[in-house]
């Protein structure tokens, strides 16, 4: 009842929050440069330039360009992107299938690995496999993205030749329709391993990329989080009750160990999406981030402000879920007070 | 060394030279020196003494709660007088049968030398613990129902299954949940069709047995309080749902390790009374830790006054509190407030607890005692019997002591 509320009242906070977002990104665009300097040439007389600035509504007050962006949002039209020279709303969703693909393979795959790790190395502390969760860890949290991305394609594509860049291999996805977006999931719904494989394949470099880091924030958390919780006394009462120490570990300590883990699992989540930009334009992953990326660069203000858009949504409903989560793991937490 | 009585066969626990040492940069930590005493059917007996003396981890000795490392049990033997008499289980409603009450012998076994699994059996079910602070010995994550219901599960998964109708036909995933033994589809397989029902059979009769424990320790309205988190129970609740999870499977042992130090003094003396009546009713043995010697006075049959890792004095109430033979043991009756104590009549023990760090052949208390002798700072007294059921640690002449 009290968690149904919770919710609702944050989801009623949230357009506020997107219209925030949007004033302040909507401003920014207008300071880094021409909005619309992909279509613009050195050929172009000033009375051409003109011209596309009207087109765009550039002469009119820039509130009521807001205003008139804003409008075009809500009707389902979200302007167009030059950079892919076709309506953002139409471009969009596959390339979001494709970063959803790499964030999700790399983040499900963070989240389990780094609980599982920071949970092994914590109830074995300063032990052999305590050290080796360590060093693997903190090597993680600290390789630059876009150094170990370049070094992991040097090695793997470049030396030895095993390992491909881009999203799929096309004559393989030739014949393979695309229900949703998701190659891997496709290749599955299409029946074909060979597919499956090219996809699985094409994913690994990018995803142990993009997961690295975030397996080694999460498993460094869990770790010492545990560590502390392995030396209170309701873990001494559990084992004074005949719980074995497996039960003691996953049922007590690790519970509450995850209490602090969640809140910066939230946090990685942020850090996975920046990481998309990286890592797809080191392997040409066909996603969100390096089509952002290019938006930056070449002034594409339909392309950027979509995005923008869509991410602060996109990390509004998460840190939403991370706070239910957290209040279901632990009853002291009261929500919205 | 040892204290002897003739009732020799009355004894649930015998600790023998018991010693527990602590590896440290600086040394070794004797914190237990070679301690010995017994624990018999039905008492309760004190050990008392300062912080750090080594009381609370003889205490945790009993169940292996030891940390090791940096902890080690350097030697001596914790000798439990195992009894698996089904009358004892009663109380829970059970019938004889089940494998808990097939052995109606004494059984003794070292519990220091048992296996992992060994001792797990014997944790919470015949001998369990009551920690210091009941805020921190609740897990804050799970419901007071859910923690009280483990120790059933650990221990009393037969009689759970028997309430439940449930014979040894019992499918097995129904049998691994009402034992905390779940394996990784468990949690789909007790929830098919076929299942489901006697899975609620089994978490009702789960509810039952701790709505029972929970009944005996005399909380009002036990049901509702299953479903509340620790946050939300006052710490004499607390402490009452501890008890009641120490008491579920009617223990031959229950180690109190200050189980009153963290609670004002009105709820102390109810949960005291509690513990008394619970024990009176069970034939339950106590060893009770503390360092208040007035409340030890109240509620001990026999007290053990530790100092520095070894027991100085050991004896009945009144004999440790009518007639003291150790001076650290006078000491402290000196520095106990009662009401006749007149303003300033309270005396401090001078100096400090010597290290506890490779100690030398000599008495531990040499260095703050009015009484010492060379014959103290060369020698290690041991334990010489007063009377048959007193013992004191000392080769000054006691009864001039006293006589002071």
């Amino acid at each position: 009842m009290q968690l149904r509320d919770y919710i609702l009242r944050r989801l009623m906070v949230l357009p506020f929050l997107i219209i925030g977002v949007s004033i302040v990104v909507f401003t920014l665009t207008r300071v880094g440069g021409s909005p619309i300097g992909i279509y613009l040439s050195h050929e172009m007389t000033p009375d051409e330039v003109l011209e596309i600035e009207q087109r765009f509504g550039l002469d009119k007050p820039v509130w009521v360009q807001y205003l008139q962006w804003a409008k075009g949002v809500l009707s389902g039209d979200f302007g167009w992107s030059g950079i892919s020279a076709a309506p953002v709303a139409d471009v969009f969703p596959l390339k979001l299938a494709a970063t959803m693909e790499l964030a999700a393979a790399s983040g499900l795959v963070a989240l389990f690995l780094g609980i599982f790790l920071g949970t092994f190395a914590g109830a074995r502390r300063n032990r052999a496999p305590d050290h080796i969760t360590r060093i693997v860890a903190v090597s993680g949290a600290s390789l630059p993205q876009f150094w170990f991305g370049i070094l992991l394609l040097i090695v793997f594509w470049a030396n030895l030749g095993i390992a491909p860049i881009g999203r799929s291999d096309a004559t393989v996805f030739a014949s393979i329709n695309h229900p949703t977006g998701l190659y891997t999931l496709d290749a599955i719904l299409a029946g074909s391993p060979r597919a499956f494989w090219d996809a699985i394949w094409h994913l690994m470099l990018p995803a142990i990329t993009l997961g690295y880091g975030a397996t080694a924030i999460i498993a460094r958390m869990m770790r010492s989080a545990l560590v502390e919780e392995l030396q209170q006394d309701y873990v001494d009462a559990a084992r004074a009750k005949g719980l074995a120490e497996k039960l003691v570990l996953k049922k007590h300590a690790r519970r509450n160990a995850l209490v602090p883990t969640i809140t910066v699992i939230g946090l990685t989540f942020g850090f996975l999406l920046q990481g998309t930009i990286t890592v797809e334009i080191i392997y040409r992953w066909p996603g969100l981030g390096r089509w952002m990326a290019a938006s930056v660069v070449r002034g594409d203000q339909g392309t950027l402000m979509t995005y923008v858009l869509f991410t602060s949504v996109l990390f509004l409903i998460v840190n939403l879920i991370v706070d239910v989560v957290y209040a279901n793991l632990d009853r002291r937490v009261t929500l919205g007070k | 060394m040892m204290l002897d009585t003739s009732d020799q066969k009355n004894f649930v626990a015998k600790v023998d030279d018991l010693k527990v040492y602590f590896n440290s940069k600086r040394g070794t930590v004797h914190a237990v020196d070679g301690i010995s005493f017994d624990v018999y059917k039905g008492e309760t007996l004190g050990l008392v003494g300062e912080t750090g003396c080594g009381k609370s981890v003889t205490g945790r000795s009993f169940l292996q709660l030891l940390p090791i490392p940096p902890g080690v049990l350097a030697g001596g033997s914790i000798t439990y007088n195992q009894q698996t008499n089904s009358s004892q289980r009663i109380e829970t409603g059970s019938k004889p049968g089940f494998p808990n009450s097939r052995n109606f012998e004494f059984k003794k076994v070292d519990l220091l030398t048992l296996t992992g699994e060994e001792i797990r059996k014997i944790r919470g079910d015949s001998i369990a613990m009551i920690f210091q602070d009941p805020g921190k010995s609740l897990n804050p994550t799970l419901t007071i129902g859910a923690q009280l219901s483990e120790v059933f599960l650990q221990h009393r998964t037969e009689e759970i299954l028997e309430m439940a109708g449930l014979g040894s036909e019992a499918p097995g995933a129904i049998r691994r949940f009402a034992s905390q033994r779940n394996r990784i589809f468990d949690k789909w397989l007790v929830n098919l069709s076929g299942n489901r029902l006697t899975k609620s059979r089994v978490e009702k009769a789960v509810a039952d047995l701790v709505a029972k424990a929970l009944s005996d320790t005399q909380v009002p309205n036990p049901v509702k309080l299953m479903d509340r988190y620790p946050h939300e129970l006052s710490g004499g609740m607390k402490q009452r749902v501890m008890i009641a999870q120490a008491l579920a499977c009617n223990p031959d042992i229950l180690i109190a390790d200050e189980p009153t130090t963290a609670l004002d003094v009105t709820v102390e003396a109810r949960i005291l009374d509690l513990i008394q009546d619970l024990q009176q009713r069970r034939q339950t043995s106590v060893v009770y830790i503390s360092h208040d010697l007035s409340l030890v006075r109240r509620i001990c049959d026999r007290v053990a006054v530790m100092y520095a890792g070894r027991i100085v004095e050991i004896g009945t109430n009144n004999e440790i509190f009518k007639n003291p033979r150790h001076p650290y043991t006078i000491g402290l009756m000196k520095a106990l407030p009662s009401a006749d104590t007149a303003r300033g009549e309270l005396l401090a023990i001078p100096g400090n607890v010597p290290e506890l760090i490779n100690p030398p052949q000599m008495c531990r208390f040499s260095s703050r005692c009015a009484f010492a002798t060379d014959k103290c700072k060369n020698q290690d007294p041991q334990l010489e019997k007063v009377t048959n059921s007193h013992s004191v640690a000392c080769f000054a002449d006691v009864a001039e002591i006293s006589g002071k």
